[in-house]
């Protein structure tokens, strides 16, 4: 009784942590040089999206950055199946899909999110890039 | 401004997404006979029980993973007695991430029979508290660990 106790309170712990976690904003470095041809990315900025076939969440992941990138003049949204590429996921370090980077329009990885994006981050992430284009700073 | 989370529920057609509460639901039953299974395997005198209950989950998962999650018992159990009372879903899912899921599910409760038939003490135990933890994680967080391993693999290069 007590190994099934234990093995519920890890897990409710492991399950609040990646609840907490997931679709959060991080600051991320590196570019995307190289990921896909240059007519591929946004004018001023790209969402790229890592995929996986098995991945429950990336379809609702991709129509919620395309409803946002049509919000966006110049904002493109790329998606990159990991099974096609998969030295992606060790460049990046892809531990989960979807997996989503905010890139600016030279190629910079700005923001990176893991699991679905939560919506109000991931256009505060984007708005900070394009304001940034604007201004040319 | 428009919400930029989906709503149509016509994400994918009927016939090829699914509801993607059936498979919590599925998760949710699992954990309770997982549950069972793992005090089975560390009671003494009930370890061939929980052995044997490991794996007939074994075979459930088996169905599961190979004629689709579509046809998974706990799937059928799901519309015909539990989706007439919930609203329709807010949008369907890809079966393919769950059917994933329900092989993994299979791969760790046959490792957990074959190793304990083998005379491997805590196999079953182990085995049992392991799919515990992903099937709770589904059930109660809707994280699909099974769904994330995927990549694992794609990253090892074994897919």
């Amino acid at each position: 009784m007590l190994v099934l106790l234990a093995v519920v309170v890890v897990t409710v712990v492991m399950g609040l942590v990646m609840r907490s976690r997931a679709g959060r904003a991080r600051p991320a470095a590196g570019d995307v040089v190289g990921v896909a041809p240059a007519s591929h990315f946004g004018e001023k900025a790209t969402l790229v999206q890592f995929s996986t076939p098995t991945c429950a969440r990336c379809p609702a992941t991709a129509r919620q950055l395309d409803a946002l990138a049509a919000r966006h003049p110049g904002v493109a949204r790329l998606e990159i199946d990991l099974t096609e590429r998969p030295e992606l996921a060790a460049r990046f370090d892809v531990m989960q899909t979807p997996t989503v980077l905010v890139v600016d329009s030279a190629l910079a990885v700005r923001s990176r999110f893991g699991g679905q994006p939560r919506p109000a981050e991931v256009t505060s992430s984007l708005t900070a890039v394009l304001d940034q284009e604007h201004t040319g700073a | 401004m428009p919400d930029t989370r989906p709503t149509t529920p016509a994400a994918l057609p009927t016939s090829q997404g699914i509801d993607p509460r059936s498979p919590r639901f599925g998760a949710a039953i699992t954990s309770v006979l997982l549950a069972v299974t793992l005090l089975l395997t560390l009671t003494r005198g009930t370890e061939a029980v929980g052995v044997a209950l490991l794996a007939v989950l074994a075979v459930v998962f088996a169905w599961g993973g190979f004629a689709g999650i579509r046809r998974h018992p706990y799937g059928v159990l799901y519309r015909r007695f539990v989706r007439p009372r919930l609203g329709p879903p807010a949008e369907l899912e890809d079966p393919a991430p769950p059917t994933f899921a329900q092989r993994v599910g299979l791969v760790i409760t046959a490792a957990g029979v074959v190793l304990a038939l083998l005379g491997v003490p805590w196999a079953a135990a182990v085995a049992a508290a392991l799919a515990l933890v992903a099937a709770l994680l589904n059930a109660v967080f809707d994280v699909c660990l099974g769904c994330l391993m995927y990549v694992w693999l794609v990253r090892a290069r074994l897919t």
